[in-house]
């Protein structure tokens, strides 16, 4: 019997509403409430177990920007940014307390993006795209290993990224730990990232031959379980980048040499029994020292089908632009920048992951819909012509085995 | 400094969130709480990928733990 329980434990779903149906004061539950709670059953909600399988992934995913709507452009190519990446993971158990996970990924990109925005015949804000197509690709190598120990976990990251004009060597250290009752998780991390930008001479004029930039990022958060449906968590981030912060593809762009940033962000998911679907929100406030701050509010409704999944989502994202953002670059000043990633302005994203197991294969599909639009935004500030929307898409596979 | 901001930040955090006095859910009553859907991520290497398209796409990042992982960001 004591096994049983255990194993009904361990397997989450049926079993809770097994043992949900045991009375509190049942000699079995009071037998078993220690060894139950010391139990490492429910992953991520709290401090980790070790994983109890193998894990071999594969995901692809196609990602693709919209053209250029023709009223914005005033010179170049419309059509911009095509992005095939490649994932390939696996992840193992080592020993009793140890894990390993070694992580690919591969970026081919083609395409082009704005180069700096004048005015057309009509004396409106245009873009002149950067010309011929550009072509790069990107190669990111990661091992992460972790340790487990009975109320936490603690991992090691490093990172090595890889591409035409851009390398990046990170470490990261991260833990987790549970208070006495388990009802509480504290995590915290820390990470630091050598990068280094050497642009390629060939569409456009660039003036630059390398720079370096360093990022520093700490995190701290705290995760509560409320009630047997529902958790919640908050956390804070700092991150501190010094070095080249400037696009060396933009022909009017200086930034500072520095950038500080911090987040708030909560998260809140909320079980429903009889729905058998999970509620799930985030919310991350952004402020950083260039004057931008932004909204991010995530909501998606996580359906349980059997072993299978259905997950529809929308995601909001509003930021105030740069103090030395302008819709036409003022070079006049110290820092200038006309990148309408810098602009004040709104985007909604839209859409459906679902899951499908099939013996010990996961299979999962995702598709997403991305549209930016100063009217979106829940700031003030002129709307830049080089807004982007995209489409997105992913088929993935995954197989656990012992 | 927002550094200093941030650490306050954290400071008072912890301490509020030590000083809270919420029940604690037995844990024979917490299998729900273990659902796929109860996670804070759809999957990781979906978040990871996730988080670098939007970290390319707009001004905003961090929030979901440590930074790194090169650029990509035309």
């Amino acid at each position: 019997m004591r096994q049983a329980v255990a194993v009904a434990v361990t397997k989450h779903r049926l079993d809770s509403a097994v043992l949900q149906k045991l009375p509190t004061d049942s000699p079995v539950v009071a037998s078993l409430g220690a060894a139950i709670a010391s139990l490492p059953t429910y992953q991520k909600a709290f401090a980790d177990a070790p994983p109890a399988f193998t894990e071999v992934g594969l995901r692809y995913s196609h990602y693709t920007e919209d053209s250029l709507d023709k009223d914005l452009l005033v010179f170049g190519d419309r059509d911009r940014y095509d992005i095939d990446v490649t994932q390939l993971w696996i992840e193992a158990p080592v020993g009793g307390a140890w894990s390993v996970a070694f992580d690919v990924q591969n970026d081919s990109m083609s395409g082009a993006s704005p180069w700096f925005v004048g005015t057309n015949l009509d004396g409106e804000p245009g873009v002149i795209m950067s010309g011929a197509s550009i072509q790069d690709n990107r190669v990111e190598v990661g091992v992460t290993t972790r340790y487990f120990w009975a109320d936490g976990n603690a991992g090691f990251n490093v990172t090595h990224s890889d591409e035409d004009d851009y390398e990046a060597l990170a470490f990261s250290f991260d833990a987790a730990w549970n208070s006495d009752d388990n009802s509480r998780t504290w995590s915290a991390s820390a990470s630091t990232s050598d990068d280094s930008v050497a642009p390629v001479k060939e569409a456009i004029p660039v003036f630059i031959d390398q720079e370096e930039l360093d990022t520093q990022s700490l995190y701290f958060g705290v995760s509560q379980v409320l009630t047997s449906t529902s958790i919640v968590r908050v956390g804070l981030s700092y991150t501190i980048s010094d070095g080249y912060l400037t696009d060396p593809y933009k022909l009017a762009d200086q930034r500072p040499s520095e950038h500080e940033r911090v987040t708030l962000n909560t998260g809140y998911r909320q079980y429903f029994v009889e729905a058998g679907g999970a509620l799930k929100m985030d919310y991350r406030f952004y402020n950083d020292d260039w004057g931008t701050d932004s909204h991010t509010l995530e909501v998606a409704w996580q359906q349980s089908l059997g072993r299978h999944s259905l997950t529809p989502y929308l995601r909001y994202y509003s930021q105030s632009q740069a103090d030395f953002f302008s819709v036409i670059a003022d070079t006049s000043t110290d820092f200038y920048a006309d990148d309408y990633r810098l602009s004040s302005y709104g985007a909604i994203t839209a859409g459906l992951r679902g899951t499908v197991m099939i013996g010990d294969w996961e299979v999962e599909g995702q598709l997403e819909r991305y549209d930016s639009d100063n009217s979106f935004s829940l700031y003030g500030g002129d709307a830049a012509p080089g807004l982007v929307d995209f489409w997105r898409a992913t088929v993935g596979v995954t197989l656990r085995f012992d | 400094m927002r550094l200093l901001r941030w650490v306050a930040m954290v400071t008072l955090l912890s301490s509020t969130v030590g000083c809270s006095n919420i029940e604690a859910v037995p844990a024979w009553e917490r299998g729900y709480l273990a659902e796929p859907g109860m996670q804070w991520e759809l999957s990781r290497r979906e978040a990871k990928f996730a988080g670098h398209v939007y970290t390319s796409k707009e001004a905003s990042s961090g929030g979901s733990g440590a930074a790194g992982g090169g650029c990509g960001c035309n």
